[in-house]
């Protein structure tokens, strides 16, 4: 049933657009909120906020959700008559707004698991229906049924058209509808534009939902232009019958163009600016993480060809032929290879603004729970992160703000006691360092750590605040009793720590000033690459191999290999493994690194090396993780064959093999 | 920390074998108490392995055996000295690093010519410590930037 699995798909994409639409409302809702405690209003996030509504409602529209489109329904009412009576939203409704965005959040949750969303409780729709009332100054005009492009026009915009018109120009509503279809032939609201801009000019382009089934979004383009209208239809991808031309008089305030009549609007959709960017609109492409993962461990195996590549080239050079031309390719190939490999951890970058949209409704929630008042700053700039670094580190933020709120900032009436301000504020700042790192702080202007008290609970003499860090974090410092009260620290910074080092090879530092406030400044890299492993011994060292780069791996009995003939000594011995009747060279791992004589293997890994299955034999298996590996890239320790370090836990560096790659040669390397 | 009043340029000074050593401070970024390093197959013998300094993974020099001193027992005041050239990040493990000292560049003295022929490019200079003289290491031929422009 292929319209199911469409379906499935179109859930999928549902779901993100809607988390990020009920994230912004959010945001929206807490800046009006912080707004209103300062006296001020913010109209234009009322007027984003009602977007953010008005989409969501479009959404679920689609497929179907109900409960969703309900909630958002009565919403949007109550937020539009707050645009209409200036642009402020009190705190009765923001309250309300962000429960009623809070239940949306669980129903899209619900629809994400296949669940069915459970429907409005009567109580929501009430309080909402409440402030509403509240809110209402007056009757709201009826909404109008059609739309004349008079209501949508600025007074520039339709003097612009008054002008246009009365030299005899001619005008036209160009109705594009997008979709899939058109998409995958390129055509967009963006190309419509480009393309419609170059027959005249365009004076403005609303977006509206069109009803069902199916429902979608169209774009109403006023346009001016002397082409024809079929030039225009075929500019803008549309049909002849969705050009319609306004005329004088009465245009500025005449009947709605056909196209649009017959499509009626769902509501009056609130205007777009020329730039704004429109949802279905902007080039934007939504990939799961997992296969830009797949795209990087595709690339790396074109890196591992293209040193084979490399290796052939100087054996030829040694032999005597001529390599230049080919040569030349190989660097520019290598060159390419760069710029791919920049050009995809690129695309796996995410803005730290985004990445910190959880932290606001948190502080919020921590603060009343609290009967605090805390103030949030994040201050991420254009920041952006490896999406793998991301999802790692927000942990370690919410652990580091919640510590903030619950710990570190006092009580009002105590802020106020000690000549501070009765909101405390925590700061979240992120600034990228050098191209390869982003710092980020979380800082307080609460009552800072009491050096003494974590002193006695880790037993011996706190120094500086590194030695003070270094107690915390310690795991199972159990710092509950005196958290709460005195240390202004919770639990877990030993997660904090291990996020911060361990799973992304980064530093954690700590600043604190008893009664001034407290800094944590996380440093982690950009990008890591996280791969998974199986772990060995071999001799007495651990090593790791990709899983991706092994065949199988075998029980090695003792008599299983035979020694086939050698003629010339210099090479690591090769024994033959009967494979289920396959002949495998089998080498002993301890021999090939010169580490061990390779006496006690028991199991034996079998990869491949230039297509042709190999075994080599280690002592033992431990197991199979997921780590981080970090590119060893100093020439001390360029190695052919070890690609990276990475961490199993133990906090030293555990060498990554790439088996396929090893030098077989048995000679020592000169030094 | 032990730095005299002259003008003159921070050096960290260090012990191998029996002889007192110094590098500009300007090129070390920490000291670290040594353990354990991650031996790396293949690698120069000289190099002691990899070890994880504040999340970092940085290889590093085995002082005595780059200097052709024999091998000792681990001791407790063998340190670290993590180093910056460039881009590279590198350790130098040493029996013991002493202090940081102001030296005077206009004291160094070429060393003699049957010192410099076996030290083979690694002392640059001999300089009047506080107390002892003080052979003045090149870091960068210590770490083998030979390595990094050779293939």
């Amino acid at each position: 049933m292929s319209d199911r699995v469409d379906l499935q798909e179109f859930v999928g994409a549902f779901v993100a657009e809607a988390d990020e639409l009920v994230g912004s409302a959010n945001s929206l809702l807490l800046e009006i909120e912080t707004a209103n405690a300062a006296g001020a209003s913010r109209p234009r996030a009322v007027r984003d906020l009602f977007r953010a509504l008005h989409t969501l409602k479009g959404l679920a529209g689609m497929i179907g959700v109900e409960p969703i489109v309900e909630i958002a329904h009565v919403l949007e009412s109550l937020v539009r008559t707050a645009d209409r009576a200036g642009g402020s939203l009190r705190r009765a409704a923001v309250d309300v707004c962000l429960q009623g965005v809070a239940a949306i959040g669980e129903r899209v949750r619900a629809v994400a698991e296949h669940r069915g969303p459970a429907a409005v409780p009567p109580a929501l729709l009430e309080a909402i229906a409440a402030a509403l009332a509240g809110d209402e100054r007056g009757p709201s005009p009826p909404a109008p049924i059609v739309a004349a492009w008079d209501a949508k026009l600025g007074a520039g915009e339709r003097q612009q058209l008054g002008a246009a018109l009365q030299d005899g120009g001619h005008a036209w509503t160009v109705t594009f509808a997008p979709g899939e279809e058109l998409a995958a032939r390129g055509i967009t609201i963006a190309t419509v534009r480009a393309a419609l801009g170059a027959l005249g000019d365009i004076l403005k382009v609303l977006p509206r939902a069109t009803p069902g089934p199916p429902a979608g979004l169209a774009f109403d383009i006023l346009l001016v232009s002397d082409a024809a209208a079929a030039v225009i239809a075929d500019a803008a991808a549309t049909s002849l019958e969705r050009v319609v031309e306004l005329r004088l008089p009465g245009v500025v305030a005449g009947p709605a163009p056909a196209a649009a009549s017959a499509e009626p609007l769902l509501a009056d959709i609130p205007e777009l600016e020329d730039d704004a960017p429109v949802t279905l609109g902007r080039s934007l492409v939504r990939v799961e993480l997992a296969r830009l993962d797949d795209l990087q461990e595709q690339l790396s195996l074109l890196i591992v060809s293209r040193f084979r590549l490399d290796r052939e080239l100087a054996a030829h050079a040694a032999a005597g032929h001529d390599v230049r031309k080919l040569r030349e390719i190989a660097a520019l190939q290598g060159r390419q290879l760069r710029d791919l490999r920049r050009a995809i951890l690129r695309a796996r970058m995410v803005r730290v603004a985004e990445v910190l949209e959880p932290l606001p409704l948190l502080v919020r929630s921590l603060a009343r729970a609290a009967q605090k008042e805390v103030r949030l700053e994040l201050d991420a700039r254009d920041a952006e992160l490896d999406k793998a670094v991301a999802d790692r580190l927000l942990p370690a933020l919410v652990h580091l703000v919640r510590n903030a709120v619950d710990h570190a900032i006092e009580l009002p009436e105590e802020r106020v006691a000690r000549g501070k301000s009765r909101t405390g504020t925590v700061r979240v700042r992120c600034a990228a360092l050098g191209g390869t790192h982003v710092e980020l702080a979380v800082e307080d202007d609460g009552r800072g750590i009491d050096r003494a008290a974590i002193a006695r609970r880790a037993g011996h003499a706190i120094g500086d605040d590194r030695d003070l860090l270094a107690a915390l974090v310690q795991p199972g410092f159990s710092t509950r009793d005196i958290a709460t009260r005195t240390s202004g620290r919770g639990l877990g910074m030993d997660i904090v720590k291990r996020i911060a080092t361990e799973i992304l090879g980064g530093e954690l530092a700590l600043v604190t000033a008893p009664g001034v406030g407290t800094v944590f400044t996380l440093r982690v890299p950009l990008t890591i690459s996280v791969i998974e492993v199986f772990a060995f011994e071999c001799g007495a060292q651990a090593f790791v191999v990709p899983v991706a780069a092994v065949d199988e791996i075998i029980e090695l009995p003792a008599d299983l290999a035979t020694e086939p003939p050698r003629r010339r000594g210099e090479r690591v011995p090769v024994r033959m493994l009967d494979c289920r009747g396959h002949a495998v060279p089998l080498l002993s791992l301890g021999t090939v690194l010169a580490i061990d004589p390779g006496d006690g293997a028991r199991k034996a890994i079998v990869t491949r090396r230039a297509g042709e299955p190999v075994a080599f034999a280690v002592d033992r298996m431990l197991g199979r993780h997921e780590v981080v590996v970090r590119p060893i890239d100093d020439p001390l320790v360029r190695v052919p064959g070890i690609s990276g370090a990475t961490d199993l836990g133990t906090g030293r560096p555990t060498l990554v093999l790439d088996l396929g790659a090893l030098d077989l040669s048995g000679r020592e390397r000169p030094n | 920390m032990g730095t005299t009043g002259t003008p003159g340029t921070l050096h960290v000074t260090f012990r191998v074998g029996s002889a007192d050593y110094a590098i500009p401070a300007a090129l070390v970024l920490h000291l670290e108490s040594f353990e354990v390093a991650t031996h790396v197959p293949g690698a120069p013998v000289y190099v002691a392995g990899l070890v994880q300094v504040r999340g970092r993974v940085v290889p590093v020099v085995d002082l005595r055996k780059r200097f052709g001193l024999p091998e000792v027992p681990h001791a407790l005041d063998h340190r670290v000295i993590v180093v910056q050239i460039g881009t590279r990040v590198a350790g130098l493990l040493v029996d013991s690093a002493r202090e940081v000292v102001s030296l005077d560049k206009a004291t160094f003295e070429k060393p003699p010519e049957l010192i410099e022929a076996q030290a083979s490019g690694f002392v640059t200079a001999v300089a009047r410590g506080p107390k002892r003289l003080l052979l003045i290491v090149d870091v960068a031929t210590v770490i083998g930037e030979e390595l990094a422009h050779g293939k």
